[in-house]
Formats: C-alpha cells, structure tokens, sequence
C-alpha cells in the first residue's frame, strides 16, 4: 500500500519543481500573426525584430488628442450597405485608409518596399511611394496591385526632383505629394546636433514659386503635405494645389507640434471642399480614422503601424495591419450609426476637455 | 534471509519507514502550500468579511474560470468607454444638506407598473451557468431575497425564462435583441410575457461590437483567433458581421403588435434618439453604452445623461446603466432624473462569488450604500433628489 502511495506522492514533487508558469509574454517571442488583434499589438513585435536605431525611427508617436473626441452614437441607422469606398483624383478606393510615405524601409524589412506595396495591395490600400526608397519606383510599381502615390522633398536642385516626379508618374503614380516643413532632417540623424552642417532634407529656400515650377510641368494631382494651419491651406488652394495631407511628420522633427487631428477641423473649414483633405499623424484604430472623417478628412494615412507590420511580418503584417485598421473602421461606423462617409457630420462627435 | 520473510508480513524496518515518510512529506500539497509566498492573498474570505461590491469581484477573479471573469471584465476595443464610465463619478459631486430629518428613509418607487423598493434593477447580461451552477435562477434568487430587486433576463440567457421565473418571486423583466425576421421576435416575447415578464427591455446598441481581448483568451488556451474569425459567412466585406445592421426605427412599431407590456428601448447616448423613441412610442428610455461594450469612444452614459432628461421631459421613464457599482453612484444618476439604475458587472461578480447568496449581498450592499448615501445627505425620499444635489463639472 504504501509504495502505491508514494506513486502519487512523487508526481506532485515533480510538479513542485518545475518553474512557476510565465504569465504573459516570454521576451524576444515572434507571435504567430494570427495572435495579434489589433495595430499597436505590432510595435512589441517589430521592437524584437529591429536595431534600436531602426525602431527608434518608428516608435512611438502621439495619440493622446483622439482622448479628447468622443461620439454622439446613431441609433437605428439602417448599415446593411455599410460601403466605404473612396473617390480620390478619380480612383474609387476599396476604404480611405491609404499606407503613408516613410524612407528607406530596407531599414525595416530585407524586401523594403517591395513587401509594403505587396501587403498593401493585399489589403486594397493606396500605397505612398517615398522620395527616398530603397528599391526604384518601377519595380514597386511591379508589385504593387492597387493604386500608387508619391511623396517628394522639394529639393534646391528642382531639376533632379522633377525627374524623379516625372519618373514616378511614368511608373503609375496617380498623384504627387510634395512634402513641406521639413527643411533639414531629424536632429541627430548626422551624429550629434551642430549649427555647422545641418543634415539637408527638403529645400530651405523654399516659397510658392518653387511649388508653382513644379505644378507647371507635373500632369497628376498635387498635394501638398504637412500643412498645419488654416491659412496656409487656403494659400495652398490659391496657388492650384489639389490637395492637402494635414502631418506634423509622425512629430519626429520638432517637440511641440500640434497633433494633426486636432487642426484638421479648421483647415477642413478653410479649405472648404475646393481640394480633398487628408490627414495623418498618430492613427493606430479605426476609431481615430472615423473621427478624422466626421471632422471632414477625405482618407487617412497610415505609417507607423504599417511600417512595424513590416518590420515584425513582411508584406502579411502590412496587410493584417491594413485589414484590421479596416474592419475597425467599419466596425464603428456602423455602431456610430451611418452607412459610409458622406452620411457623416460633425454632429457625430463632441469634443470633451478630459 | 529473515527480512524478506518479516517485510511478507507487513513489517518495515527503520531506513524504510524514512524513507517512505520522506517521501509522503515532499509530495504533500502543505509543503507545497508553505513555498508560496502569496499565499495569504490567496485565502477566501467568508461572505461577511466583504463590505463593499469591489471586494466581490477579486474574488470571482479568484473563483471563476479566467474566461467567465474576463467576458465579464472587458469592454470594446481599447476600452476607453470602459474607463470613462468610472471616470466620470470623480467629475460629479455631492452638496448634502444637513438639517434635515433623516429618520426614515423612503427608497419605494414604481416604474412601469412594476413596484420596487429601490431605484435600483439587474441589468441583463448574457450566460450565467459560466458564473455559477445555478445560473439566471440563481441570480434571480438572490434578487428576489433582496428586498425584491427586479431582474431584466437577457435574451441570451442560459436558461429557459420559465424556469429563472419559476425560481423565485420577484418581478422579472425580459431583453430582447431582435430579429431581422420579424416574426421570430414573436415566439420569446409571448413566451417571456406567459412567464410573467412585465416589460421589454429591446437592446438596440452593439450592432457591430467586438471584444478584441476575448481573442487574446483563446489565444492562450492555445487556439489562434482569427482563423476562427475569418471563415464565418456573415461577415461583409470589410469583415464585420451584419446580423445587426438592420435596425430601423420602425421596428418598434412591428414589435408592438406581439406584446402588451410596456417597451424600453435600450443604448440611447444622445438626446435625438430619446425624442424619437418617444415619437415610435416607447414607454421607457434605458440610456446605455452597454458597459462600455459597443462602440468605444462612446461617452459614458452618465455624462449624457442631463441632455436626455431635460429632452424626455418626464413623458417616459429614463433608467441608466453602465459604470454604476456604489450607492453615491446611483444617487448622482437619481439627482440627474434617472428613474432607476441597472447593475450589471455588479450582481455578476456577487454571483460568481458565492453564488445565490453571493447575488442577495452584493444587492443589500448597494441598497444599503444608497439609504446612506440618501440620510448623509438630507434627501430622506427620492422626490426630494433633484439636480441640487450635484456640482458637475462635465466635459
């Protein structure tokens, strides 16, 4: 009998020495892509993928304006039709959630932009060319199957640019955002800060002429991005532009700038429905995407979260943060109570001082 | 030769003995016990030991499977609505008066037709059994031995609504999330009213909600989410499922014909909808954001409340929920013109906890908060609970 007992006895010895069970994540751990649910879940993963210098270039950012708006919710508001199919420069696009312009995304991931224009046609999203890539356009444009942008630093030598733009539009691109205020890049970027060699970027000797130059001789849509304020989009309009993508730069060249959406209210009043407004800037959940578009927003750009699905998944992880940014971004205009995003009205929301 | 022989006979030497007893001693589970070093946090402490409804929900944390006491923890999304539904109370204060004869209290009210000794109702909410064997039942009985309190049973009830009623006396209200097919919404209500339901409580939020950390759950019961997510047929395109896309106002009217007991309309956040449920003829006004369930983002439902008061105008009943777990809690709601508040995270964790009993007491704690709350500050009935009562800083 005894020896029988000793049987179980021994079982839960064993059981007592074995490691306490780890509650959460063991560090360094990929998930599989299945397990994340929802866009901020991919920073963790592409930290453990990444240098530090690597993920310090897309850490981050601030979201803390969209704790500010909360929704007036519609009830009985017939969504069967839920449809959020964009109009922009004459391309229907299957959700306005477009992947934002970000350089050298080798950094991020072996294949660069060549996975991001993969998952983002997965996903049926606008991708942004970047100026900077690290593969030429023409062979993004290869892979990509839905529509392309591209982004350009009004450089002093216009005539490079202009070719590149020109290149680029040959290539497919559909439209062409030139970047403003961003005259000199990142602090830090070329070692430590020194008034001496400021690390060039766009053109500090930059006005609306240069803008006119370029607008003259390029045939596809031109947007400007980065604009931050009421009165400079109304300029922006008067000078021909056709669009406004309102961007603080992910808040990575200045402390202090203001968040985008909490301006895109009064420059989308300025504006005045002469050009599309676009925005950017700290979206991480399809909430924040209808509050841009309640607020009058055209289509959101996306980077961060699409550059960390990058870096952690590849192309899949682009298009897993795409598509769940997406069904959010259903999810909630259907329980806020319209049926697509021309039966929006500032109404949806109320802008709350906590 | 000789120790086989005496071992034959059930004899152990003295090495053996040791060895054996060492052996019991290490396997036990009290040496076991004497390694953890929490174990004090882990004692269960009796019903009497717990005095206020947050101390109930450490310990259907500690009681319940993790997945029963998560479905009843999370909210939507990031769960901002979640969040500010507890908020909010902090943006509210008290002004009591002093000089007032505070000798009896009167809590009785009657909403609907149905008498209650306090403004204060269960909420419905889904699956009971996972919360405790004797399920809606059970929590019925617990509401009927305290002091009567009303229960609404959940359209997704474990149960059958017969059975919840036959359980105990209590008046029972029913839930009901309806139908596209408008027929089928015939069967539960007359069922429901045959039971003795005395009111319907149509949820007409959440219609397209989704707990995303219910995911993380099977994800560490080692299934993978989305691959469950992604086959189903009634998703559209962007992947939502459209089960509930179809609510239209006139559903109320269709609804009208099966019943003949009044009808609530529950989810209501601005005060548009209010005026419209009592144009479509509804008898009553739960506002709600599902607990902070449905959309996130949401506002809490206590900070909307005050505009949907003062446009409903006293024609209609307005009832509230979400957030609401102390008695000064549900007095703020009372002091904006709220005719009653539903609990319903509250009787969950009072059920989960010690089950019937456990439901009984969670209930006479908040009653008894509310009769304190009402004495300490100078309001001995509730017809004398008006909007003096609180300072409001509301954003």
């Amino acid at each position: 009998m005894a020896r029988i007992g000793s049987l179980p006895a021994a079982t839960l010895l064993i059981r007592a020495q074995r490691s306490p069970q780890i509650i959460g994540e063991p560090p360094g751990r990929i998930p599989p892509l299945d397990e994340l649910v929802n866009s901020l879940e991919f920073e963790p993963v592409a930290q453990r993928k990444l240098d530090d210098a690597a993920f310090n270039a897309i850490s981050g950012g601030n979201r803390s304006g969209f704790d500010h708006i909360v929704f007036r919710p519609r009830l009985m508001v017939n969504t069967q039709n839920l449809d959020l199919t964009t109009e922009l420069f004459g391309d229907a696009m299957f959700t306005p959630i477009l992947i934002g312009p970000a350089s050298h995304q080798n950094r991020f991931h072996p294949e660069g932009e060549l996975a991001m224009a993969r998952g983002a046609s997965a996903a049926q999203a606008a991708m942004v060319v970047a100026d900077r890539s690290d593969h030429p356009v023409e062979r993004i444009a290869a892979e990509a199957g839905g529509p392309l942008w591209y982004q350009a630093y009004p450089e002093s030598d216009g005539h490079s640019l202009l070719s590149r733009i020109h290149k680029a539009v040959e290539a497919g691109c559909k439209a062409v955002c030139i970047t403003v205020g961003t005259p000199y890049g990142q602090i830090g970027s070329n070692g430590y800060p020194r008034l001496s060699t400021l690390p060039p970027m766009g053109n500090p000797a930059f006005d609306w002429n240069y803008i006119d130059r370029i607008r003259r001789s390029v045939t596809a849509p031109l947007l400007l991005k980065g604009v931050m304020s009421a009165e400079e989009a109304k300029t922006a309009v008067k000078n021909g532009i056709q669009g406004i993508v309102v961007s603080n730069h992910g808040g990575g060249f200045v402390h202090g700038l203001a968040e985008p959406i909490t301006v895109l209210p009064e420059i989308v009043d300025a504006v005045g429905g002469r050009a599309p407004v676009l925005v950017d800037g700290g979206f991480r959940r399809g909430s924040d995407v209808l509050k841009a578009l309640i607020f009058g927003a055209k289509a959101v750009l996306i980077s961060r979260p699409a550059l960390w699905g990058l870096a952690a998944y590849g192309a899949e992880g682009v298009r897993t943060v795409v598509e769940l940014l997406q069904t959010e971004l259903a999810r909630d205009l259907a329980m806020v109570g319209a049926a697509n995003p021309q039966d929006l009205s500032r109404d949806f929301v109320k802008i709350s001082r906590r | 030769m000789k120790q086989p022989e005496r071992h034959r006979h059930g004899y152990v030497d003295r090495r053996e003995s040791i060895r054996l007893l060492t052996g019991f001693l290490a396997g036990s589970p009290l040496l076991l016990a004497q390694q953890d070093p929490f174990r004090d946090h882990s004692r269960i402490p009796s019903i009497d030991e717990l005095i206020d409804v947050f101390d109930f929900e450490a310990l259907a944390y500690e009681k319940l499977p993790r997945s029963a006491y998560n479905y009843t923890a999370y909210g939507a999304a990031g769960e901002f609505t979640l969040r500010r539904n507890r908020e909010v109370f902090k943006w509210i204060e008290l002004i009591p008066k002093g000089v007032v004869n505070v000798s009896s209290i009167d809590t009785t009210t009657e909403i609907l037709g149905t008498r209650m000794n306090f403004p204060i109702m269960v909420a419905p909410t889904a699956g009971h059994t996972a919360l405790h064997p004797s399920g809606e039942a059970g929590t019925h009985e617990g509401c009927t031995a305290a002091a009567e309190t009303p229960m609404i049973v959940s359209h997704a009830a474990s149960m059958p609504i017969e059975e919840i009623a036959a359980s105990a006396s209590g008046p029972i209200w029913v839930q009901l999330y309806p139908s596209p097919d408008i027929e089928t919404n015939r069967k539960p209500l007359e069922k429901a009213q045959a039971a003795g339901a005395r009111a319907v409580v149509v949820t007409v939020d959440q219609e397209a909600a989704f707990y995303e950390r219910a995911l993380h759950d099977r994800n560490l019961a080692g299934r993978r989410s989305r691959r469950i997510r992604r086959p189903r047929r009634d998703l559209n395109r962007y992947r939502i499922p459209v089960k509930r896309l179809w609510y239209e106002w006139k559903l109320f009217d269709q609804l009208r014909s099966f019943i003949n007991m009044p009808m609530l309309a529950k989810g209501v956040l601005i005060a548009e909808d209010a005026k419209r449920c009592i144009e479509h003829g509804l008898d009553g006004i739960v506002v709600s954001n599902h607990g902070g369930r449905a959309l996130d983002y949401s506002p809490s439902s206590l900070e909307v409340l005050p505009e949907i008061v003062d446009v409903v105008a006293g024609r209609v009943p307005v009832l509230i929920d979400s957030g609401f777990r102390r008695g000064s809690d549900i007095l703020k709601a009372l002091a904006f013109g709220a005719s009653a508040v539903c609990l319903g995270r509250v009787p969950r964790w009072g059920l989960g906890a010690f089950g019937p009993p456990g439901a009984q007491r969670i209930l006479e704690i908040v009653q008894a908060e509310l009769v304190m709350a009402m004495a300490h500050s100078g309001r001995p009935t509730l017809a004398s609970i008006d909007r003096s009562l609180v300072r409001a800083d509301l954003p």
